[in-house]
């Protein structure tokens, strides 16, 4: 429960991977949900005692307070802008929208309408992030100068809309975007953006087990690496940092270091065997979605706004068109041509 | 509901860590008071100066502090002055959150746990590993019979001499004894806490004063712990002071947990960003605020149980309560005189 969302009715829109977690961290905080999902939404309400809305239309005109936006990344738009158009401030997950030009759409939308909008960067939550860019913040390690992040995840060969490049926008799209923007954050604005995948996408549909590199040069002098894997199916989701600054480095790894670790022999007996990660520690995500929704109602502004969502995007299309052209691209020049693939 | 929460004493280096959080707390007020701070050895400020810092309002003595009529009381004094504050609060019909351990002696224990019975209010000991999401994850794998029956476990507090801020912690008088009184406790609570209240049995000790004898302590510094318990577990704890001045951390806790269906290794304080800085090793841990979580346990208990009844127990008693506290503080109890005579104890 949390005093600061007291009576609060939350709208979810989606049913997916993500939108376990998201009702989670809603139910934490003692928050009543509806919710409306093209597929999965009655599934969704039975396991976690939500109310079912039919029609997106019939959730906007409820008495949500707001709306958590966690359906595929190619809705992300057109569902901002409705939500914006019926008053309803606005959740929404990464990437905000799958082009930069239509991330300052839906701002200019909300910022006409008088509605907030945050994205969900979850990343900035997890607490070896925030405890790196605090240290960093307080000069810990000096001027920032090399920092590499990775991102690794099983290839998501099964769920369709992840591969098609219009849908998901790809590896760098969906997943490096997280990172795109932890380079932001720890090292500043970007210059210039260099990427190379193999292998290619071909014909709009992502490869499975495809790696995508970037090099960033930043504003401050600093240079970023950011690495994302979709590797071999079973691969387990790990994330990590190392950043070397003129007098220090700061190093973290998802997997080493957790300070829990089990042998045991036939999955155990009896009891439950599945028992969630989230267990160690709170959730990032209930960190992240308290905090965004309190902002919403007034209080202090979150650690991540729109604006950051919208660049993320743009770093994530810079690469693409690097890609294309096998250079560099110039941040100062760079216009998106608002194509998804 | 506002709660007037007393702070007795800065003795403890974790009087700080609950005061910052007490004085956050919409809802708490806080008043602190630690009148022997004047006459500690140590370098550095107690009394209203430290307060100041802390930010938590202060008063000069405990006749003011216990005057204030505080719900509940945390007693964060040198260990010997334990049963003297706890007692007091008793006496008010305030509920308490002793620090560990719970006392030097276990006729004082025993004395502690009688008085807040009869007071009916509630005695929690400040365990806060207890709290560690690895400890909570453990525990319900263990619960969940995942491990299966469990037969030995292995358990490590090992960390800095709390020498340099409070030289109490080396006063045998005022501490109960060195690092087997400070350390050996968490580990036999967290045990404590996965047999749902085992007794020891027998306890055999050794010590030793090799570590950090330039300082010229004169209590032991380092050694193990072994333990039977009614159960037939068997457990070991090392609670060396063995974590070297300039590491890059106080220190730590583990507990490896060996069952019939395998074993589970727990460190709640190896989260963690690392890395160097212009000062050698850093290390930043992530793994959450434990005195937080127990803080609010605690609490929480205070306002559900409401004021005290006297002879009446409390509707809510939060764990690790008095009666933990008095099972880890015979073990230590035993394994000192185990160490002084050589021989292992039975209880």
């Amino acid at each position: 429960m949390s005093e600061e969302l007291a009576g609060l009715t939350v709208g979810l829109i989606g049913a997916g991977n993500i939108s376990h977690v998201h009702v989670a961290a809603w139910k934490a905080v003692g928050a009543r949900v509806l919710v409306y999902s093209l597929e999965g939404a009655e599934e969704l309400a039975e396991e976690y005692g939500l109310e079912v809305v039919p029609s997106l239309d019939e959730l906007l005109a409820t008495e949500v307070e707001f709306v958590d936006i966690v359906t595929p990344s190619a809705t992300h738009k057109e569902i901002t802008l409705a939500a914006i158009k019926a008053g309803k401030n606005v959740i929404c997950e990464k990437p905000l929208t799958l082009t930069a030009a239509d991330s300052h759409e839906v701002i200019d939308a909300a910022n006409a309408a008088g509605v907030r909008l945050y994205p969900a960067h979850v990343v900035r939550f997890f607490p070896a992030y925030k405890a790196a860019y605090d240290a960093i913040q307080a000069g810990r390690i000096g001027e920032v100068a090399v920092a590499r992040f990775y991102r690794q995840a099983s290839s998501p060969a099964g769920a369709g809309w992840y591969r098609d490049v219009a849908h998901s926008g790809g590896v760098i799209m969906d997943l490096m975007v997280h990172d795109l923007d932890q380079a932001r954050w720890l090292c500043g604005e970007v210059t210039t953006v260099y990427a190379v995948q193999n292998p290619p996408t071909v014909d709009g549909i992502s490869p499975v087990n495809v790696a995508a590199h970037v090099t960033l040069t930043h504003e401050s002098g600093a240079i970023s690496h950011c690495r994302a894997t979709w590797g071999a199916t079973g691969t387990t989701f790990q994330t990590g940092f190392q950043v070397a600054g003129s007098t220090g480095v700061l190093k973290f790894t998802s997997d080493a270091d957790t300070g829990y670790r089990e042998e045991l022999q036939n999955g155990g007996a009896g009891g439950d065997l599945l028992i969630p990660a989230s267990t160690l520690g709170e959730s990032p995500y209930l960190t992240q979605l308290r905090e965004l929704a309190i902002g919403l109602r007034g209080g202090p502004e979150p650690r991540v706004l729109a604006s950051d969502g919208a660049t993320a995007v743009y770093l994530a299309e810079a690469a693409r068109a690097s890609m294309e052209s096998g250079q560099p691209i110039d941040m100062k020049t760079f216009v998106s041509s608002g194509a998804v693939a | 509901m506002t709660l007037k929460v007393a702070l007795a004493s800065f003795a403890h280096v974790h009087a700080g860590s609950y005061a910052h959080l007490l004085a956050a707390m919409p809802d708490v007020e806080v008043l602190a008071a630690d009148p022997d701070g004047a006459s500690a050895p140590d370098e550095g400020p107690r009394g209203a100066a430290l307060a100041e810092a802390f930010g938590v309002p202060y008063v000069d003595t405990y006749d003011e502090l216990f005057a204030w009529g505080p719900d509940a009381v945390i007693v964060t004094s040198e260990n010997a002055g334990h049963r003297a504050l706890v007692e007091r609060a008793a006496s008010v019909g305030a509920h308490v959150l002793c620090e560990k351990p719970l006392a030097t002696e276990v006729a004082d224990g025993e004395a502690m746990l009688a008085a807040c019975e009869a007071a009916g209010v509630i005695l929690m000991v400040a365990y806060p590993v207890r709290f560690a999401p690895s400890y909570l994850q453990l525990r319900a794998n263990v619960e969940a019979g995942r491990l299966g029956d469990v037969f030995a476990v292995l358990g490590t507090n090992n960390g800095k001499i709390p020498y340099a801020a409070r030289q109490w912690f080396v006063d045998a008088k005022q501490a109960g004894g060195g690092a087997m009184i400070d350390h050996t406790v968490h580990c036999a609570d967290l045990i404590d806490g996965l047999t749902g209240g085992a007794s020891a049995t027998r306890v055999y000790a050794a010590s030793n004063r090799i570590l950090h004898q330039d300082k010229g302590v004169e209590v032991e510094t380092g050694g193990l712990v072994t333990i039977n318990y009614d159960n037939g577990l068997l457990a070991t704890i090392d609670f060396s002071w063995s974590v070297p001045d300039n590491g890059p951390t106080w220190g730590g806790v583990s507990l490896q947990v060996t069952g019939t269906n395998g074993s589970v290794e727990i460190e709640p304080f190896r989260p963690h960003v690392g890395g160097t800085d212009a000062n050698g090793e850093v290390f930043l841990g992530i793994g959450g605020n434990l005195d937080e979580s127990m803080l609010d346990t605690f609490l929480d208990a205070v306002r559900t149980s409401g004021p005290a009844v006297a002879g009446q127990p409390p509707a809510v008693v939060p764990q690790p309560d008095g009666a933990v506290g008095l099972r880890t503080l015979r073990i230590v109890d035993a394994a000192r005189r185990s160490a002084a005579s050589g021989q292992a104890v039975d209880l």
